[in-house]
This record gives structure tokens, sequence and C-alpha cells, in this order.
């Protein structure tokens, strides 16, 4: 961790006031008002000839034309201050700008050569001005930019790198002959360059380090004479670096280097650097173009950055009307989206995404396994993040997440339940997996390479870990614009919903009065039918046969409807009757049940055993139409036996008890046997058997609501055994409507 | 036996109302069978108003009540009886049609004296109009004569 210890000193660097200069040219403070010198570089003397005498008045000095001319100009309003200057047989060109302690006089060396003046170097800015409206995007800018520099400037390299949120830096475009390597897409974190330095670069667009081996030359008097403070250097070209800085510089192979800075909007948006391998000076009116170059290029780099929000958010806005097109047409959007899976990632552009509901799990390009999708719903839900939550790093929020870190780093969730946690999911990938450095080399590091861009690199990886590239402004505000379509969906969808429920119970109703108007009117007839076939019958005497038999028939089958009748009512009210469930003795039902039997059977033969019967507990009534049924037809099947055998026992176990009733009557085919529990199946000729095919069905619709189980089990001619228990303890269970 | 208060029959479907007439008679009862066709002409009698209000006196010793009637319905009338305190210990029964569970229930809220669903089969219907006849109109010992009465 050695490097994090150089790296916090590098941030407690205090750049504004290195206390000294490089030595390329020569510093000096004069008081704004009386124009005598306050303090000065300490090379002042063997760069300029001038004798570094503080207290002294530049009008007694050989600068007498220079204070004459600084006087105009601080009466002024011109921000910047250049000269050429001659002194004795020297020329300078001097600058200078207002500071806190006072004048700053900086004198360099005169341009070299006639191509770098102003008056060359304009049309060249004019023609890259040209060039830069049509270039597209912000990559283009940003290599125009960098190939500009380079001719303007003749350093080796020259890069265009730009800072994410979290100040880490991307090297978006590179121009440079052999002398130096690449660097081209290399990322650094954002502890490269210190928040001081940031705020300085933010302030003072540009900075030149002509020789990194440079030896710095000090002030003198040390302190201001003005505060009793070092000297604020903010704004002086001189300026001394941090020696990391130039360690940094040196082990890059670069003895020179300038940056000009892209302010968007204020903020620093990247730097423009230049590397020479070898010491390399500018003169002051190359910078001032460089300086003015860095300007357009924000300008055009801000314009460009918010057209290309602008363009982004149709794009996903247009995304999401395609997505919604297609998912209104389907019966559920859920399946809409895996059917438009490409749409539905790119609404934000994710490597995957997930649906988690509690009826559904649906999952698209890369993502967590279901397991942990729904690990990770709960979370959400616990959280309760509301209704977008957006994360570059899981892993720092849930430290669960870890496990998943490759596929999942960065989440993009949308709420789209207020009751349960139901969310749409999208997923980016640990963003160190998607980047590669061409430049950094595979072997390992060594710790000489402190301070150097692989080490940055290395660095960098290390603190996107986990992480992936950020959600944009326009990305989030596309998935809540998308949240809020899915809501108003799932909420139509739950409106028709209700819409139908309130239909089918109005249906209901109306069958309810449906059959009891039947219950009323339905069965008269019936009755009427048979009430006057039998006064006829009164009436006639001397009835005869064929007569009789007619009549018969005409009660038998108004009777026969009428039971059907009767049948149907009954079973169709069980469905709507709600239990009254109570402790059934049920050797005094099955005796009384028995006993309604027997005025069919005094003819017949019967044996009768009845076993053990525990109580059971359910609906009295109901239960014992239950029993009934099942001994009606045990008496009805077994017509024709002699004797006709009928066993019935029970059995108590710790939840449920058991009732079975054995005969051995006709029986049936067991291949029919999944029949016999419906309305209307019957398995016998009418004539035979009669009954209007409910009995069955009716005892299975009372088990099945008492939570209980019956079954049937019979051999065609042996016989059939019906088994049916009831647990101990039944639900209060409301009327199925 | 002139003394027997009547039997009121309250059923507008003249088909039952022929079959109950024609069981009753079967019971060879010797009360009198007074006919409404409706719950409001059953309230009527009751009440001796309108065509009724030159009637004898007397409260009938029992209502045989459809439940499904114009005009007022048969639960109505129970609910007038039953609410009246002049009038509540006339026995009741509910004749009807109807297997609903909620009618049944209605009908004991209200203080019915018996529910009788008419079964399809005739002699079960005689059996049941001969046992009601029989025991509302010559078994049951009505409370004494304005006995009730304010």
């Amino acid at each position: 961790m050695e490097t994090d210890v150089d790296l916090d000193a590098c941030a407690r660097e205090p750049i504004r006031i290195p206390g000294g200069i490089q030595p390329h040219g020569a510093l000096m403070v004069v008081d704004p008002d009386r124009l005598d010198m306050l303090q000065a570089s300490e090379n002042l003397q063997d760069f300029t000839g001038l004798a570094n005498t503080p207290g002294a008045r530049l009008a007694d000095t050989a600068l007498a034309p220079l204070a004459a001319d600084l006087a105009a100009w601080t009466g002024g309003d011109e921000p910047s201050f250049l000269r050429t200057l001659q002194i004795g047989d020297l020329t300078f060109q001097v600058t200078a700008h207002r500071a806190r302690q006072g004048l700053i006089v900086e004198f360099e060396d005169p341009p070299a050569s006639e191509d770098e003046t102003l008056e060359v170097l304009y049309p060249r800015l004019r023609r890259f001005v040209d060039r830069l409206e049509s270039a597209g995007d912000v990559k283009t800018v940003a290599e125009l930019t960098v190939r500009q520099m380079r001719a303007l400037t003749g350093f080796n390299r020259v890069m265009l790198y730009s800072f994410d949120a979290e100040g880490a830096g991307t090297v978006l475009a590179e121009d440079r002959d052999e002398a130096l390597p690449s660097y081209l897409d290399l990322r650094f974190p954002a502890s490269d360059i210190p928040p001081q330095a940031r705020e300085l670069y933010r302030l003072n667009r540009l900075r030149l380090i002509p020789n990194a081996s440079y030896v710095p030359s000090p002030m003198v008097p040390p302190m201001s004479p003005v505060d009793g403070q070092p000297l604020d250097m903010s704004f002086a070209a001189l300026r001394s670096v941090s020696p990391i800085h130039l360690e940094y510089m040196r082990n890059m192979g670069t003895l020179s280097s300038m940056s000009v800075s892209i302010l968007v909007d204020g903020a620093l948006w990247g730097l423009i650097s230049l590397h020479h391998a070898q010491p390399k000076r500018l003169n002051a009116q190359v910078r001032t173009a460089c300086d003015f170059l860095g300007q357009i290029v924000s300008l055009q780099i801000g314009a460009r950055e918010r057209a290309a929000r602008g363009a982004r958010r149709i794009a996903l806005k247009q995304k999401e009307s395609e997505l919604l097109a297609s998912l209104s047409q389907e019966a559920a959007f859920q399946e809409g989206l895996v059917a438009n899976g490409e749409t539905w990632l790119g609404l934000v552009d994710a490597d995957g995404a997930a649906l988690v509901s509690e009826e559904h799990l649906i999952t698209f390009g890369s993502t967590p396994s279901h397991p942990e999708l729904t690990e990770l719903a709960l979370w959400l839900g616990r959280r309760e993040v509301g209704e977008v939550f957006a994360t570059d790093s899981l892993a720092e929020h849930w430290p669960q997440s870890e496990a998943f870190a490759a596929d999942a780093s960065g989440l993009l969730a949308i709420s789209i339940s207020q009751i349960h946690p139901s969310y749409i999911m999208w997923f980016r990938q640990e963003v160190v997996r998607t980047v590669n450095w061409a430049g950094a080399p595979t072997k390992p590091m060594t710790n000489q390479e402190r301070l150097t861009p692989r080490q940055s690199f290395a660095l960098w990886k290390e603190r996107v870990r986990q992480r992936s590239l950020p959600w944009t402004d326009v990305e989030i505000d596309s998935a809540r614009d998308f949240r809020n379509a899915v809501v108003n969906f799932v909420l139509r969808r739950a409106e028709e919903r209700a819409a139908l429920t309130e239909q089918l119970r109005r249906t209901n109703q109306e069958l309810e009065s449906f059959s009891y108007s039947i219950s009323h009117d339905l069965r008269a007839p019936f009755r009427h039918v048979v009430g006057y076939s039998e006064l006829l019958r009164d009436r006639l005497e001397d009835i005869d046969d064929k007569s009789k038999h007619y009549l018969d028939s005409i009660s038998e089958a108004a009777l026969s409807a009428g039971r059907l009748v009767d049948d149907l009512l009954n079973f169709s009210q069980l469905g709507r009757t709600s239990l009254s469930p109570a402790r059934i003795d049920m050797k005094k039902l099955v005796a009384e049940v028995r006993r309604s039997t027997e005025q069919d059977t005094l003819e017949r033969q019967m044996e009768w055993k009845v076993g053990d019967l525990p109580p059971a507990y359910g609906d009295p009534a109901m239960i014992r139409q239950v029993m009934f049924n099942l001994l009606d037809n045990a008496v009805k099947y077994t017509k024709g036996r002699t004797p006709a055998l009928i066993e019935v026992e029970g059995r108590e176990d710790a939840d449920r008890t058991t009732y079975t009733i054995r005969d051995n009557g006709v029986g049936f085919d067991m291949k029919y046997a999944g029949k016999l529990f419906g309305v209307f199946q019957r398995l016998h000729r009418a004539e035979d058997f009669e009954g209007t095919g409910i009995g069955l069905a009716l005892v299975k619709r009372i088990v099945d609501r008492h939570n209980g189980v019956v079954s049937l089990d019979s051999e065609l001619n042996k016989g059939t055994v019906v088994t049916f228990s009831l647990p101990k303890s039944v639900p209060q269970s409301q009327g199925h409507g | 036996m002139a003394n027997l208060a009547p039997i009121l029959l309250v059923e507008d479907n003249p088909r039952d109302l022929e079959l109950t007439l024609a069981a009753l008679s079967k019971c060879q009862l010797a009360n009198e069978i007074v006919i409404a066709r409706d719950g409001a002409e059953a309230l009527d009698y009751l009440y001796q108003r309108g065509p009724h209000a030159d009637r004898a006196e007397g409260d009938p010793a029992v209502v045989l009540l459809d439940l499904k009637l114009p005009k007022v319905d048969g639960l109505e009338v129970l609910e007038t009886v039953k609410t009246d305190a002049a009038r509540r210990q006339i026995p009741v029964v509910m004749l009807t049609s109807s297997r609903e569970e909620r009618d049944l229930v209605k009908s004991y809220e209200l203080g019915v004296n018996a529910f009788v669903i008419k079964p399809v089969d005739f002699n079960a219907f005689f059996e049941a109009i001969q046992d009601l006849g029989m025991f509302w109109a010559i078994l049951n010992e009505p409370p004494p004569r304005g006995a009730n009465r304010a």
C-alpha cells in the first residue's frame, strides 16, 4: 500500500504555493500601485541580468519602459498583458497577471521563428475551427483536436482524455510519432490527478513543463511582504510543479509536457495532454493559440454532448415506444419482453434484463441465476428502493451480490408493483471485462514501476472491480418512463380483471336467481302432472291394465323429472351453502340412514355388518347426504343378490376419520371409475337401476368441500368399496359462490 | 264441530289450489276452507277489511301460505302476522315449491310454525297436507281466543 501513501501525499501537495518556479523563465512580483519590486525568483539576475532588489521601483531600473506599460495596463480593463521587451541586447516575452499578492510578471524567451507568431497561427486555427464544425461526434472532435495540437506544437504525442463522473480518465484520442508509446484507450483512476490539481486545471487552463529535470528556482524572499505568506502562483505560467508529477513524467519517458483543460459547463470535462521525449519550450503566442484552441474544443464538445444526449433521449424514447407497442399486443406484457429482448436491453443499453414478480421470472441476455434474482428482488423490496434504483456497483450496496458481479455489477431496477417485490431489472457486466488497454504489457509489474501508466491502469482496474459503466441520466430517465408505461399497463390489466370479476359475480347472481326460479317454477308442473294423474286414477273405477300402465308411466315420468330437478338444485346449492361443521355421531347417522332404506328392502334378504364408527367432524346435513347416497347406492346395486351384503366401518387416525362402505353388488369396470364422480354419469341402464346420476357427484362435491378424499374400488359382478375420509378440522370455508 | 275455526289457504296457482283442496277434502276436515289468491287478500281476511270486512269474528285455525304470491308475497304476509302482537299466535305453515335455504332461514327467522316443501310425489303431498290439516286444524289447541289482544 506504499502507493496509496504516495498518492495521499500527492493529494496534500501545496501545488498553488510551490515556493519556486521552473527556471526556463524568471518571475517577479510587483506592487500594483507603486510598481516596486516585492519578490523575485532567484534566477532573475541570471535570466534577465537585472538584480533582484526587493523594494526597488521599476521606474528606477532598466525596466522603466515596462513600468510605464504596466501602469497603463493596470489602469485599463485588458485581462492579459503580453509584451516583447528589450533589455540590453536580450529580448524577452513578458506576461503579467493580477494576483492576490501583487502583479506577477513573468519573463520568457521570445518566439524562435516567424512561424510561431499569432499572424501565422491565426489562419491555421480558422481552418481547424471550420473542420471542427463538421465533425459529427465527440470522438471525431477529439481526433481532429489532437492532430491539430500536434501540428501546432510539434510535441511527440498529443492525447485527449475525458473524465467520468467519478473522475477516472479515459484516453479518447491520440496523435503521435514513434518517439513515445501509445496510450490510446488507457484508463486511469481519479487518484492520478488529485482534487487540488483538478481545481487548478479548472482555474488555469494551460500548464507547461518544458523540462521535467529542472531544478526549481526559489522565490526571494520566500514569503510575500504583503501578507507574510508564500506566493500563490495559481495562474503563473512558470509555477513549479509537484515532484511526484515530475517523477511520473520521467517514468513515462517524457521530459516535456503541456496540458490544456477542456471545460464544459464550468466543470473539468477532460484534458488535452501533450508530451515530448526531450525538453521542449513553447512561446507565449503558441501557448495562447493552444489555449484558444482548447476553448473552441470545449465549446464544441459541450455542444456535441448536449446534442448526443438529446439524440440518445430520442433514440431511447423510440425504442420504448417500439417495445410498448409490441407489449400491448400481448395478453401479458411479460411475454412481450422476451419476444423483444434486444429492444428490452436497448432501452438502457444493458447486457441482461430480468423481470421478477410473484408469478414470473423472465430473463434475457446475461443475468444472475434465477435463485439469485429472486433474492435480489427480495433485497430490493426490503431496502424500499422506491420506483427506480440505479447503481454501477451493486456489491457496494449488497456484498452478497459479489458472487455474480461479473454479470451484474451494474443494476438498474424499476418497481412495477406497490404490493409485491416485483421488479424489471437491467444488468451491466463488470466493466473490467469489457475494457482492454492495448498498451498494457502482460508481464508482471515490478516495484520500480510505481507511478507509471501501467500502474495507473492496474490501479484503475482495481478501482473498477465489481463496477459497471455508470447509467447515464438519459438511461435512468428512459427506465423511469418505461416504468410508468408498464405500471399503467399492469393497472389497466388489473382493472380489466376487476371488471371481469364483477361480470362473473353478476353472472353468478343471475345463475342463482335462475336456479331459484327453477326450484319454484319447474317443480310445480311435475307436481301437477303427478297430482292430476293420481286424482284421475281415483275417479276411474274398474280401470283396465293398459290404462293403469299409462297412468303409472305418466306418474313415474313426472316423478323422476321432479327428482332430477331436486337433485340438480341440491347439487348447485352445495357450492353456495356455507358449512356449519359439528361433531357427528356416525353410529346414529348410519342407523338412521339404514332405517330409511328399509322401506324399499322389505322383500329382500339384507345382511348388514356395521363395524366401529368413530365420530366425524363436518356439516351434519351434508355428511348425512353423503352417507345416504352411498348406502342408497349399496342397497340399489345389490338388487338381486341373496343375501345382499353391506358392510360399513370406520377408522380414526391422528388427523382424519375414514369410512368404508362395501357391498357385494353388481360393481363396475374400473376403467370407468374416473367418470363416476361426474354429474349425470351412469354406468347402468335406467331400467336396471333407477337414479338421476347425480348421487356420487354430490358425494364428491361434499367431501371436497370438507377437504376430504373419496375413492372407489370395484370389480364387475363382485361388488364395490367406497372409502371417504374427512379431516378432523374443517376450514370454515365460505360458499364457492 | 260448527265452532271449528276455518283454514286460510293462500295460493295463487290454480292447479296447486285444486290439488291442495283435493288433498284437504280427502282428510275430511270439518273446518271451513277460506281461499285467498294473493298476499293482499290474505291480509284483508286476517285484518277483516275490504271484501272481508263483514266476515265472522275469529282467527283461522291455521294459515297455509304459499311463498311466492302476487302483490304481497308470502314472506311479507308472514312478517306482518308475526310482528303483530295481536295475531302472532295464528299458526302459519309455509307451503312452497322452493328448496332454497335462504327462504327457509328467512321463514324461521320470521317465526313460521312449519315449513313444508311441496313434494312432487302426490301421495307424499297428500300425506303432508293431511298431517298439517290434522295437526293444526284439529289437534293443535289454539290459545284462548283474544288472549293476546290488547
